[in-house]
């Protein structure tokens, strides 16, 4: 008997638990995920929003790990759910979201007042944030591949910081060979060549900066041009015959593993996200103001580029607080919370106006090198299975970088591959 | 069947019919359920509509589908037998009596304990190439580090061995159940007829356990085909897609939003793990052995 009051007391408990917290009045949901930081950022940012409003934002905790904020979004958004009513999302599942009608356009609320969008990234609006002349999203973040470099060691061997990769390739082999004497581990450069996204990232500004294009004019793809292939040819040397990147770049080199290669002081040069900035320059990093940072170099004779990337926020098809959401957009794109969007985690906001104000200049003096690089960032192929085609170039890439398949090889199979997924998906 | 009454066959119902019930809602529905999926078109940015088995066509013409097999395959091939030995091996050592019998089976089956996933990260915290241990040893060896990883042979014997050390305790404590239910008389006598270990191991030990070594090895070829887990924290699937199994490739796509071509996939993955299943079953004589 008293077995059957424990049970019973229990199972109260839980009802009332699960059942007990029926909302009163109708909350804001927003879906957030990521770093720690970046979650207090946005409770802080909510409670602002409550204080000036009144209208109550509930903060879906999501993960850290970017596919998994994504499955977390498409479930309830295949479902038709009211909730989340807001969500960040990545910068290449933007078209996905829009193509599959889950985006609801804000025309009807910016009424033809285009001023707003004036103090966006103007490439950035237009690359990501239209989808059939509305604007579907909002940026949030922004970042662009930059290169990081080590400049007390530029300066022990009077070197200039590289602008073509010709130079970059010269400076780093001698500064490596010298370099190696002390420690074994040092490399010229550390780059993105796991087999994941961040791969097409660095593939996309090698082959960039050399010219090339995945996507033609007319929207087709040209992924085995000679341009292209030079680009993933030069990957495949900067590790097999130059031999300046770690031979686990294709294995293991994601941006924590480069990122943290490069904070132990065991590589010259870096390709990663602005993100690794405030990390490089932590009181307990041992790289603490030895570090500078400068746009991606290029091909002789050809111009520098960095891959888009970045968060936008979206809000809901679904949503049955649509006027409390763009409420909220207004608030979070507003240039008071991008500012401190900037401040307090040093990260790069999505409006350009930022990037000029006197305070955040003093505090982060690399915001000027910044909006130059975002300002003619390249997007990725905006199309709705792009995640498809990524999966593809990733693994073709990966192969040929890895020396199991030719560069030429590998970028055809790739186009051919591409064409296949177009003719499924394209109808 | 005439010779039962019916309220004999009543309450035979009676029983079974719980059994049913979870069957059908936990795995009988599902898979009619994906089933039904994979013959739809069934994509976010897409019009739904009904393809029939146009998804199963595109499978069979999708050289990547097959590399997935063909690996997946190929690791229960490899890793299945070598859990098989290696469990049967610490299964007899454990079952001898030893004052610390206890603390080797808590030894020997700590990797079972442990979650997949952090299992794995540990793997790959082994096999890193600037500070992982195996290099270490590599490198004391060769002079120079190995790139665990890098290579499609590599990343698929670093893949087996992360997996025959996770779950060879699993094949040991099933073996370990078989052994101690051999009667120890068999033994004594056969010892008193002069043979030795080996002969007392084939022809006492191993029909015996004959039965509970077919229900470890199907466990493990079931759980083997469909891996997934290692490999996404690993390896995630590279190098340039060497070590994608059915499962991964299926689960890419429902990443992507394709519902209808991921069923189909699962769909797939089903079927070869049943058939491997019943083959077992029927090789077996699992039905006469039980009975």
């Amino acid at each position: 008997m008293r077995r059957f009051y424990t049970f019973g007391v229990t199972f109260l408990v839980l009802f009332v638990l699960f059942f007990g917290c029926k909302r009163e009045k109708p909350i804001l949901t927003f879906a957030v995920g990521g770093a720690p930081s970046e979650v207090v950022y946005w409770e802080e940012l909510v409670k602002d929003f409550e204080g000036v409003t009144g209208i109550n934002v509930k903060v879906l905790r999501q993960p850290t790990d970017t596919d998994q904020r994504r499955q977390g979004l498409v479930i309830p958004l295949k479902g038709k759910q009211k909730d989340p009513d807001l969500f960040l999302m990545d910068v290449v599942w933007v078209s996905q979201f829009a193509a599959s009608g889950w985006l609801q356009p804000f025309d009807t609320y910016l009424a033809g007042d285009t001023t707003i969008l004036g103090a966006f990234f103007e490439g950035v609006i237009e690359q990501v944030d239209k989808y059939k002349g509305n604007i579907i999203s909002f940026p949030i973040y922004i970042d662009g591949g930059l290169l990081y470099y080590r400049k007390d060691i530029l300066e022990k061997y009077q070197l200039e910081v590289p602008k073509t990769w010709e130079e970059l390739v010269k400076t780093a082999k001698l500064v490596q060979k010298q370099e190696r004497k002390e420690n074994s581990q040092f490399y010229g450069f550390v780059w993105q060549g796991a087999q994941y996204e961040g791969l097409v990232c660095n593939f996309l500004e090698f082959l960039s900066s050399n010219g090339g294009k995945m996507v033609d004019e007319s929207g087709n793809f040209t992924m085995a041009t000679p341009e292209n292939t030079t680009a993933l040819k030069f990957m495949h040397d900067l590790i097999h015959s130059y031999a300046i990147s770690p031979p686990n770049t294709f294995t293991e080199m994601k941006e924590e593993e480069v990122r943290t290669s490069f904070q132990r002081g065991n590589a010259l040069f870096e390709r990663n996200w602005p993100y690794a900035w405030s990390l490089h320059q932590g009181e307990d990093s041992p790289i603490k103001d030895k570090v500078g940072i400068a746009p991606l170099p290029r091909f002789e004779g050809k111009e520098c580029a960095s891959t888009l990337g970045g968060w936008h926020i979206g809000l809901s098809r679904y949503s049955d607080m649509k006027e409390e959401a763009w409420e909220f957009i207004k608030f979070v794109t507003s240039y008071e919370a991008q500012k401190k969007l900037a401040l307090n985690l040093g990260w790069n906001p999505g409006r350009k106006d930022i990037y000029d104000d006197n305070e955040v200049r003093e505090a982060l003096p690399h915001f000027e090198i910044l909006k130059k690089i975002f300002k003619n960032a390249v997007a990725r192929p905006n199309l709705p299975y792009y995640s498809q085609v990524s999966e593809v170039i990733q693994r073709e890439l990966n192969a040929s970088i890895a020396g199991k398949l030719e560069p030429k090889e590998a970028l055809s199979n790739a186009q051919d591959r591409i064409v296949e997924i177009i003719q499924v998906y394209e109808q | 069947m005439n010779h039962y009454t019916y309220r004999e066959l009543r309450e035979a119902a009676g029983f079974i019919f719980p059994l049913l019930f979870f069957v059908s809602v936990f795995i009988l529905f599902p898979v009619l359920g994906s089933f039904w999926n994979s013959l739809w078109q069934d994509t976010p940015f897409l019009t739904n509509k009904f393809l029939a088995l146009s998804s199963y066509a595109r499978l069979f013409k999708d050289g990547l589908f097959w590399e997935a097999t063909r690996f997946s395959l190929l690791f229960v091939l490899v890793s299945v037998p070598l859990e098989l030995v290696f469990g049967m091996i610490f299964a007899i050592i454990l079952n001898e009596r030893s004052s610390i019998r206890w603390l080797l089976r808590t030894v020997v089956l700590l990797p079972w304990a442990i979650p997949v996933a952090i299992g794995a990260r540990v793997w790959q915290l082994i096999y890193n190439y600037d500070y992982g241990p195996m290099n270490f040893i590599a490198t004391k060896l060769t002079g120079a580090p190995v790139n665990w990883l890098g290579s499609s042979l590599g990343a698929f014997f670093s893949l087996v061995l992360a997996d025959v050390w996770k779950t060879t305790p699993f094949v040991t404590i099933i073996l370990l159940a078989g052994l101690q239910a051999v009667p120890e008389d068999l033994y004594k006598q056969a010892k008193i007829d002069g043979t030795n270990f080996i002969q007392r191991f084939f022809r006492i030990t191993l029909p015996i356990v004959k039965p509970i070594i077919i229900v470890a090895l199907l466990f493990r070829t079931i759980d083997a085909i469909r891996i997934f887990d290692l490999i996404y924290v690993l390896t995630g699937g590279g190098p340039g897609g060497a070590t994608t199994s059915i499962s991964l490739y299926g689960y890419k796509y429902f990443l992507l939003g394709d519902f209808g071509y991921g069923s189909s996939v699962s769909i797939i993955l089903f079927l070869i793990a049943f058939g491997l299943a019943f083959l077992y079953i029927k090789l077996g004589k699992f039905r006469e052995a039980v009975l």
